[in-house]
């Protein structure tokens, strides 16, 4: 007895030790799936955040009644901003208290450095009257006797006692003196300018009524020397016929290649590239609400192509110029409502609009204080809210567009002014779902359309995130390949497991599962160095084997049926498909030697032209074509093998049962064979697609890797699993087209996931269908 | 006392009913098949010995024998069955209207059309009642609505089937219990008129009461058609068949009607088996 206690206890051990291992297994496989999907979410989770905006510092300004703050800004740290005051001074104060180890000790608020900037004699006391911004930091003070002088704030970081330390300072890159903008000396009601190094152009509309481009040409370069005093250059002074008599608003592009002149509710747009002559380009005359609208603002979007309007009804249009059939022409691309709040009483009028440096994200700002921000290419409206409680007398945006700069007065406290900074989450403003699915207008394309283009060499270029065209890559990849995988893999199944003898197929079905093996890398290589260039060069012949291989295979076939009997035992029956293998060789060599000719006489002497010039086909040398016989190759063992299981596992007495009712083999295998089969036929089929959506290193290698929207066969296109793979390494980490890369790699999951899941539940119906044998 | 003629391997038997056929001297139009020195090979195993008989038409045949005795392999060998199987072989002949069924001219989906066959197993197609019935009908390239109706109903009706499924005849088949199963399988067999019907212990995996069931049937199909039916059952051979034929280690031993096998056997195999000895 005790023996068989003993034993029965070790057998329990094993059983439950058995069960737990089981139990264990089976849950770590699902939580690491869960895993994976979690992470993919968190990673894509925040480019679907709409934008934050929270106050971080304030700081109570000390100014004399009536100085008034013309301009505002920040460094790229966010921990020394300044103002510039209407009386010609610069202030820069802390935005951040000091290292308690660094040499010199300060707290949030103090001040940092003030300098007076009107040092020159040609100044005089005088009073600033207008700050000029560019996309650059340099600044542009206008005095009110028509004085001119051109600043540029900026830092250093120093480094002492192991911590840093920004430092400011102020540089002239013209001089300490006053510029000659205009021949006349007159003082300016509007101005507007941009520079690069070896250029400045002004555009400006003088008080009595005449607007002037002048041009400064560097005889070296403008950044040359931080102190500018002895930087020579050459001025051009060009007049601008203006159709109008007023002047609201100048804006020249950073590549200083267009002037939009604002007068009333028409901007005009003139052309700077003619060092002659300055032509009216365009005239852009917004259709506005009603007849009591008018255009209260007007502002460049980074990348220099695109202008923002708003107007009175608080309505923003995005402007670029289009190709159209008469030419290039500003269209207006789209529009954005403020959609204010039911307050009727306070006014909706956009009256500044405040652009970013590098990112098409931009600012409105209403009398109010009201203030709404919103991306152009996604057409995102990411916040609306107030941050001060009327219209700030500056307002700047951090460098990195982390940051807003906000001099207003205090809300508690009416006449003291404070200077403001905020913080401003808004990482991923490209990104909307729209964005990603839907047709964009991009800038410079004349219609909207689905592009993806995610990175280009300037800092200010729009990212084009659509995943249509790599979405529908994968598809296309993936039906050619099927197109090529199928009916082989299909047909091979069937002769195998129905047709062939039963020595035959315990060799020929190993042998094509070992295909499997073959690492894909291997096909791709082979697909873009070897097959895609042979392609080329034979391509009727491609086409011929397509008709050549199944015919000669038939003809053989044929004539084999009617030979002779005598003639037919001197072969054995299972060596008899073998015949077929010189026939095959033989069909393909008759391809390849008629390519040349067919060439000639239907196709003018190079197919690969004819289709390019006469029938207006784009040809890519690697295209679906290539990609279809490639990754064909790779899923038909999949398909084979599943398929071959599923229709030699069809139960002998059901075939039996069909020949016996006097069916010939061909009737059985399609009323009976095939029918009883085709759940595991169609799980086969779904495996392949699968494996073919999920493929990586053929595509990469053999597509081209060309993000179009194209069905044809002889394109090229992009899948999702190669987009990841080529992109993934150069993205930057944590930024939206890394978090887009892990959004596709997210779709291509739940793709793979959809066709598995339809094929488990097709195939379970099926099985219930056809089960119970 | 019927003479016994040196070709048969059976010395007949000594009764003499009326009704009772002379098994080795049928005329022409009594024979449904003639088996003329059969030999079967699987390899070089040899399955069937020599065997030499005659089946008569409009009656129920029984082959009964122990487990490996060849009487299934004789039963497909009658439709060539046996053709399926590799390295199979065969001398001698079978004859059907005169004709030689292993001939190479023979087409043998026609032939499987003359004789049909219905296995051990239920082996309905995963189709509806319906289209199992038709299918004969349909390779054979029928597509007339009407006729397939009637043939379907007129098969279902033969088979005892009809009035079971008459509302579900749209149904899978595979819903069916398996005496159903069986019954919609003969449905299916004589929906295409064969001349024979070989039946292949077609009860073995049936319970009794369903058993019974394909019994009577077959008591009713032998007016429309030749039966041959392969069975180890003993009571059933007694009680279903006309004549008997015991066959043991591929050798036809004992071949009369089936009441002088199983009352008077003339061998001592047979009777030994038909007692209990062995089997």
């Amino acid at each position: 007895m005790a023996t068989l206690i003993r034993s029965n206890r070790s057998r329990g051990v094993k059983n439950s030790l058995a069960k737990w291992l089981i139990t264990l297994g089976g849950i770590s496989v699902l939580f690491t799936l869960v895993l994976i999907f979690m992470y993919l979410l968190y990673v894509v989770k925040p480019i679907f955040e709409s934008a934050k905006i929270e106050s971080t510092v304030k700081v109570s300004l000390d100014l004399k009644n009536d100085e008034k703050i013309l301009g505002t800004g920040v460094d790229e740290l966010q921990e020394l901003a300044y103002q510039i005051t209407s009386s010609g001074n610069i202030d820069f104060y802390h935005l951040k208290a000091s290292d308690p180890k660094g040499s010199n000790q300060f707290a949030v608020g103090d001040s940092s450095l003030s300098a007076y900037l009107l040092t020159s004699d040609d100044f005089n006391q005088d009073k600033i009257t207008r700050v000029v911004n560019s996309f650059s930091a340099n600044k542009l003070l206008h005095t009110i006797t028509g004085k001119t002088l051109l600043i540029q704030p900026s830092f250093y970081a120093k480094y002492a006692n192991d911590s840093r330390e920004i430092i400011p300072q102020v540089n002239y890159p013209l001089g300490h003196d006053s510029l000659t903008i205009d021949e006349e000396q007159s003082p300016f009601s509007q101005l507007g300018f941009a520079m690069d190094d070896e250029r400045i152009v002004f555009v400006g509309f003088t008080q009595d009524k005449r607007l002037v481009k002048t041009t400064f040409i560097a005889e070296d370069d403008f950044s040359s020397s931080s102190d500018g005093d002895d930087v020579e250059y050459e001025t051009i002074f060009q007049q601008i016929e203006l159709p109008t008599g007023s002047v609201d608003e100048i804006k020249v592009t950073p590549d200083l290649g267009l002037a939009f002149v604002r007068s009333a509710s028409t901007v005009y747009v003139y052309s700077l590239n003619d060092d002659e002559e300055v032509s009216l380009k365009a005239t852009i005359t917004p259709t506005l609400h009603n007849d009591d609208t008018y255009l209260t603002s007007m502002a460049l979007l980074s990348g220099s192509s695109s202008v923002l309007l708003g107007d009175s009804s608080g309505r923003i249009s995005q402007w670029f110029e289009v190709a159209t059939e008469s030419g290039r022409e500003f269209k207006q691309i789209r529009s954005f409502e403020t959609n204010d709040s039911n307050n009727k009483k306070v006014s909706n009028a956009i009256t500044a609009i405040y652009t970013e440096q590098y990112r098409k994200s931009f600012y409105t700002m209403t009398d109010s204080g009201m203030v709404n921000v919103f991306y152009t290419t996604s057409s995102a409206h990411l916040w609306q809210g107030q941050l001060v409680s009327s219209q700030p007398e500056a307002f700047a945006i951090a460098p990195r567009a982390n940051g807003l700069i906000v001099i207003g007065h205090d809300e508690s406290n009416k006449n003291q002014k404070v200077l403001q900074a905020f913080s401003v989450h808004n990482e991923h403003p490209e990104v909307t779902w729209q964005a990603l699915w839907q047709e964009v207008w991009y800038e410079g394309y004349p219609e909207p359309d689905y592009i993806w283009q995610s990175t280009s060499g300037s800092d200010d270029f729009e990212g084009k995130f659509s995943l249509v065209p790599i979405s529908f890559g994968t598809i296309k990849a993936a039906l050619y390949a099927m197109l090529f995988a199928v009916p082989i893999a299909l047909t091979a199944a069937i002769y195998t497991a129905y047709f062939m003898t039963p020595g035959m197929r315990k060799k020929v079905k190993p042998t094509i599962e070992m295909m499997e093996a073959l690492p894909t890398v291997i096909l791709g290589f082979l697909a873009g160095l070897w097959l895609a260039p042979l392609m080329e060069e034979y391509l009727p012949a491609i086409f011929l084997l397509f008709i050549f291989l199944p015919l000669s295979t038939l003809i053989t076939a044929f004539a084999w049926y009617n030979l002779p009997n005598n003639l037919k035992d001197k072969l054995p029956e299972t060596l008899a498909p073998l015949l077929l293998i010189p026939v095959m060789i033989l069909a393909t060599y008759a391809a390849f030697s008629l390519s040349g000719v067919l060439e000639l006489t239907l196709f003018n002497g190079d197919m690969r032209q004819y289709l390019t010039n006469d029938l207006g086909i784009n040809f890519d040398q690697r295209n679906a074509l290539v990609v279809g016989i490639a990754m064909g190759f790779a899923v038909i063992p999949t398909i084979f093998s599943m398929a071959e299981d599923a229709i030699f596992s069809v139960p002998g007495h059901l075939t039996s049962g069909s020949l016996a009712l006097g069916a010939t083999q061909w009737q059985t295998l399609i009323g009976v064979v095939l029918l009883t089969a085709s759940p595991g036929i169609f799980s086969a089929v779904m495996m392949g697609l699968g494996r073919a959506v999920g493929e990586t290193m053929i595509v990469l290698m053999a597509t081209g890797n060309t993000p179009i929207l194209d069905w044809s066969i002889f394109q090229g296109m992009r899948t999702l699993a190669a987009n990841i793979a080529v992109e993934m390494p150069e993205s930057e980490v944590g930024s939206s087209h890394y978090r887009i890369l892990f959004l596709a790699a997210f779709v291509l999951f739940i793709f793979t996931f959809i066709f598995n899941t339809a094929a488990e539940f097709v195939r379970q119906r099926l099985r219930e269908k056809y089960s119970s044998m | 006392m019927i003479s016994i003629s040196p070709k048969a391997l059976t010395p007949g038997s000594d009764t003499s009913f009326e009704q009772k056929l002379d098994l080795t001297n049928l005329t022409p139009e009594q024979v449904a098949l003639d088996i003329n020195k059969l030999n079967l090979f699987y390899g070089k195993k040899q399955a069937l010995n020599n065997i030499t008989m005659s089946i008569p038409k409009g009656q129920v045949t029984a082959f009964i024998g122990p487990s490996g005795c060849g009487k299934s392999t004789l039963l497909r060998s009658i439709n060539r069955m046996n053709d399926l199987v590799d390295n199979c072989h065969i001398t001698g002949e079978i004859i059907l209207h005169g004709n030689n069924i292993y001939d190479k001219h023979v087409d043998v989906a026609e032939l499987r059309r003359k004789v049909g066959m219905v296995f051990q197993r239920p082996n309905p197609f995963p189709k509806t009642i319906y289209e199992n019935v038709v299918y004969g009908l349909r390779i054979m390239g029928e597509n007339n609505r009407r006729r397939l109706d009637d043939a379907a109903e007129k098969s279902l009706r033969s088979a005892a089937l009809w009035n079971e499924v008459k509302d579900r005849l749209h149904e899978s088949a595979l819903g069916l219990s398996g005496g159903q199963q069986q019954r919609l399988v003969i449905a299916r067999a004589i929906a295409i008129q064969p001349e024979v019907l070989l039946l292949d212990e077609p009860t073995s995996a049936l319970d009794p009461i369903s058993t019974l069931t394909i019994e009577e049937l077959i008591n009713d199909l032998k007016k429309q058609f030749t039966v041959v039916i392969v069975t180890h059952n003993m009571q059933q051979a007694a009680r279903v068949s006309d004549q008997t034929a015991f066959m043991y280690m591929g050798d036809l031993i004992e071949y009369s009607d089936t009441n002088t096998l199983f009352t008077t056997p003339m061998k001592k195999k047979t009777e030994d088996y038909i007692t209990g000895r062995y089997g």
